[in-house]
């Protein structure tokens, strides 16, 4: 590559970086920065010292900010589980040719395509205790024995899961969709050339053929799952009884609601850190099957 | 084409001339910045904006309308302002919320504009609530208060007095309960999720058990005493799931409203707003049957009322601040109290209100409201509010969703944390 062609390529790129720099970098850079200060926006005369790592300790010490922690961990592992699962039968059902596919493929992409809070809100009016959908489907018009959904801590943890998954599945779906796609139709008729039955075949041509796609998607799937925010802060703001108060809600409340903005960055921080760490496993061990995939 | 470019400029300038003349003479109107939630009748409020416009015509009133959570609406004005904004000239305060704002520097210290003898003409509770180391930094627009709203159809069938302790409400709502043969209908419902509701409806109980939660002599949390335990432990066992259903631990005022008016429940504790409400045929099956009053006490104890309602505050960074007070003069003068409670019902702050004629006549249920308001108690006044009500909402609500918690150990543990957060704020004093 001669050097005049390299600057070249550089001024292309100058505005991709550029971008990168301002919306990405420099916000994480910021958060990191004020994650080792002590700022409290109501309270302007303590300033804004610089304390180290006084933040992360105190985070490790809070109990809040632990239970918030594991309630993360069951969202992130429940979800992502079901959401695999339930999508690789989606993507399976719709890599089939019948009459109607195009449409079901559509529809299998409507919750996808309505933006969280939306769902939410509408998740929020089926799990009503008064007039909720679902009271009404399990007890009828027995209103004397409806169930608080939202107001029980377990049941209001399930019901944001419910609600994630019902909403994320699709994009399993669609990633695994693409796996399938690309697996040659002849090896399923050599399979059945020779005998093999349909357990036999998605068991020795579909699996390994699509654990790459299914990686990629439980990469993005646990990502994705351990930033919810949205569906705890529209269906129960984080209750009862912190039940539902998942660590990004925890570090909003701590930087818009009380004003830490050092102590709310900590936790952003930490957040950041946990799906890096998470990434970066995944990627090798995605970039090593997709390597063995190849050979 | 030299000679038609140039006939083409003299014919705009002597357009803009001509239609730009009569204002570029006289001044340009300033424009104010207004940030509010979205209000329940929002006409009510345009019609007085656009009166003051009549009366100012150099200035202009700019609506900006940011979340109706308190809350939200808190995280957004703070930012702004801790941001600098210029952009915002008057916006309202939560009646929690003048210290904080006042210690940050963020609103405009009033006390030259709004003397004492001006003060005198509102009622003490909110102008208290606006003061913050002798200066006062808000200007009361209207007034909450926790009231108590009853059947009262049920109660005169069943030849009951409006009950004046919890035990006796729980007593009266259980015959009501039994004598209607209605498995759908309970005894009470108020507001009990994880937020700020959640904290007045709470402090109400305490105080009317004699309790407190925060010793102002010592800055001290004083949630283990055995008046407050009793008070929760009263809640968690006689209130949620027995008295109200088990789904107020996720209501909010207007789920628990929705009960009431649907004729659900018998007692209901809401603010002065859900009167109109309550009595609105067309959303409200129980319109002509409801009551106020004072809300039950634990027995041997006062009732105990927590203050709300909104201030107007004047961003000290403002631009414009003599308008700004022009503006918040005139939105919470006598007219315009007035037209908010008639047009509104929305609670009045000046005193004189409540006795003029018009409002005595149209509203004859603010006089019965006065007693609740002059009685009502500010919650902790304190800079770091905001911080202490996380850890309150957070201790009650882990003390009444668990019918065997531990409330005297989450107790302890609570005041830890609020210990911290007084220290903190007392650093600043």
């Amino acid at each position: 590559m001669n050097p005049r062609d390299q600057r070249l390529y550089l001024a292309f790129l100058s505005p991709v970086i550029l971008v990168l720099l301002i919306f990405i970098v420099a916000p994480i850079v910021s958060s990191l920065f004020a994650s080792l200060h002590r700022i409290v926006i109501g309270l302007p005369q303590l300033g804004d010292h610089f304390v180290g790592l006084e933040n992360y300790k105190e985070l490790f010490r809070d109990s809040v900010a632990r239970h918030s922690f594991w309630i993360t961990v069951i969202f992130v592992a429940v979800t992502t589980f079901f959401e695999l699962l339930i999508g690789l039968f989606m993507a399976l059902l719709i890599n089939h040719r019948f009459p109607g596919r195009g449409m079901l493929r559509a529809c299998v992409l409507i919750p996808w395509a309505i933006p969280t809070v939306v769902s939410a809100q509408m998740w929020r009016f089926l799990f009503n205790d008064a007039y909720g959908m679902i009271n009404y489907a399990v007890f009828g018009a027995d209103t004397a024995r409806y169930i608080p959904w939202l107001a029980i801590p377990g049941t209001a943890l399930s019901a944001i899961i419910m609600a994630d998954i019902w909403k994320t599945s699709s994009f399993a779906a669609l990633l695994i969709l693409a796996g399938l796609q690309v697996i040659p139709e002849e090896l399923y008729r050599a399979a059945k050339v020779d005998g093999a039955g349909l357990w036999r075949r998605f068991r020795h041509i579909t699996w390994p053929l699509i654990r790459p796609a299914l990686l990629i998607s439980l990469l993005f799937r646990t990502i994705d799952a351990f930033r919810v925010f949205d569906l705890a802060f529209v269906m129960t703001q984080g209750g009862p009884a912190d039940a539902t108060n998942v660590l990004q809600l925890y570090g909003y409340k701590k930087m818009f609601v009380e004003g830490w903005m050092g102590y709310g960055s900590a936790i952003s921080v930490c957040i950041f850190l946990i799906v890096l760490i998470l990434s970066i496993i995944y990627v090798r061990s995605v970039g090593r099957r997709l390597l063995e995939a190849s050979v | 084409m030299k000679t038609f470019s140039e006939k083409w400029i003299f014919l705009i300038a002597v357009c803009l001339l001509g239609f730009g003349s009569p204002y570029s003479f006289a001044k340009e109107p300033t424009t104010l910045v207004f940030l509010t939630w979205k209000p329940n009748q929002p006409e009510v409020w345009h019609r007085l904006v656009k009166e003051f416009e009549r009366l100012n015509p150099e200035v202009r009133i700019k609506f900006q309308v940011g979340p109706h959570s308190s809350t939200q609406y808190h995280a957004i004005v703070s930012q702004r302002l801790k941001n600098k904004d210029t952009n915002l000239d008057v916006f309202f305060m939560d009646v929690i919320w003048p210290p904080e704002f006042a210690n940050a520097g963020w609103c405009k210290d009033l006390t030259p504009l709004f003397p004492v003898q001006d003060q005198e003409k509102f009622l003490h509770g909110p102008i208290a609530a606006n003061t913050y180391k002798d200066k006062i930094y808000g200007v009361p627009c209207f007034l909450g208060a926790g009231v108590f709203y009853f059947r009262k159809d049920l109660l005169q069938k069943y030849h009951f007095k409006p009950p004046r302790t919890w035990q006796e409400m729980l007593d009266q709502g259980k015959m009501i309960v039994e004598g209607e043969k209605d498995r759908t209908l309970h005894i009470y419902s108020g507001q009990f999720k994880q937020y700020e509701g959640l904290v007045c409806d709470m402090l109400e109980f305490i105080w009317s058990n004699g309790g407190s939660v925060i010793d102002q002599k010592t800055n001290l949390p004083t949630l283990d005493r055995p008046d407050v335990i009793h008070a929760i432990s009263f809640v968690r066992d006689q209130i949620i799931g027995k008295a109200a259903p088990e789904g107020v631990i996720n209501y909010e005022e207007p789920e628990s409203l929705d009960l009431f008016i649907q004729g659900k429940a018998i007692f209901h504790r809401n603010w002065p707003y859900a009167w109109s409400i309550a009595n609105n045929p067309r959303k409200s099956k129980i319109a002509g049957n409801v009551a106020v009053g004072k809300l039950p006490a634990f027995a041997g104890h006062d009732s105990a009322s927590v203050l709300g309602g909104w201030q107007f505050g004047i961003n000290r960074l403002s631009r414009h601040p003599r308008e700004a007070w022009r503006f918040v003069q005139y939105m919470s003068s006598y007219q315009a109290q007035k037209i908010l409670a008639l047009e509104a019902g929305l609670a009045p702050t000046r005193r004189s209100v409540y006795y003029d004629s018009d409002v005595e006549n149209r509203m004859p249920h603010l006089k019965a409201f006065l007693p609740a308001f002059k009685r009502a108690r500010p919650r902790p006044l304190s800079p770091v509010y905001p911080m202490i009500s996380q850890e309150l909402q957070r201790f009650f609500s882990q003390a009444i969703v668990n019918k065997d918690s531990d409330i005297p150990r989450l107790a302890k543990n609570a005041s830890a944390r609020i210990e911290k957060l007084l220290k903190l704020g007392a650093m600043v004093k």
